[in-house]
């Protein structure tokens, strides 16, 4: 029963992660690039790593996989944030000093 | 060939493909976009490669990658932001 919770858990954050890799590939604008990539690390890596968790036990293992989950999910709309300013900045849409 | 092996390969084909795709093409400042997709599919990758081998002490290589990715992506930013 745990494998296969884990398997769907584990399934479902690789296609999702998948589909927002495909349609980052099909957006033609970057800023909805950024928000593409900011479902990776919002949804489909918590899925796929809850899904270790869940298969390994809370050990060494799991709080590894925990590490990498956590250090995603606050990285990623960091990292998001900071692409869309360098790409407004230089588009015109914001001044050089944004935000003041 | 296991389910985490399966997992580990449409992850490989169908979000680093498109990632490298994506820091390939375009602008610097676009590219970025690749960049940090390929970093993070690549740590969710290595997660899973873990589990299909069952080595888990190399659980280390993500969250190493994880931490290094979001700094040079940070020090990208800074050096493709508009001179003052």
């Amino acid at each position: 029963m745990t494998a296969i919770i884990a398997g769907v858990l584990v399934g479902l954050g690789t296609l999702i992660t998948v589909l927002a890799a495909v349609a980052a590939v099909r957006a033609g604008d970057v800023y909805v690039r950024v928000h593409c990539l900011t479902v990776v690390t919002s949804v489909g890596s918590p899925l796929i790593g809850v899904g270790l968790i869940v298969v390994n036990g809370f050990g060494f293992t799991g709080a590894s996989v925990l590490l990498v989950v956590l250090l995603q999910a606050v990285g990623g709309p960091l990292l998001g944030a900071a692409t869309g300013r360098v790409n407004a900045q230089r588009d015109g849409v914001i001044g050089s000093g944004s935000p003041e | 060939m296991n389910w985490w092996l399966l997992a580990f390969g449409v992850l490989l084909v169908g979000g680093l493909g498109p990632g490298l795709w994506l820091a390939l093409r375009g602008p610097a400042a676009h590219r970025l976009v690749g960049l940090e997709l390929t970093g993070s599919v690549a740590a969710l990758a290595m997660m899973l490669w873990c589990q299909a081998i069952g080595q888990a002490s190399f659980l280390i290589v993500p969250v190493v990658l994880v931490l290094l990715s979001f700094a040079g992506t940070l020090v990208f930013t800074r050096l493709l932001g508009p001179h003052r």
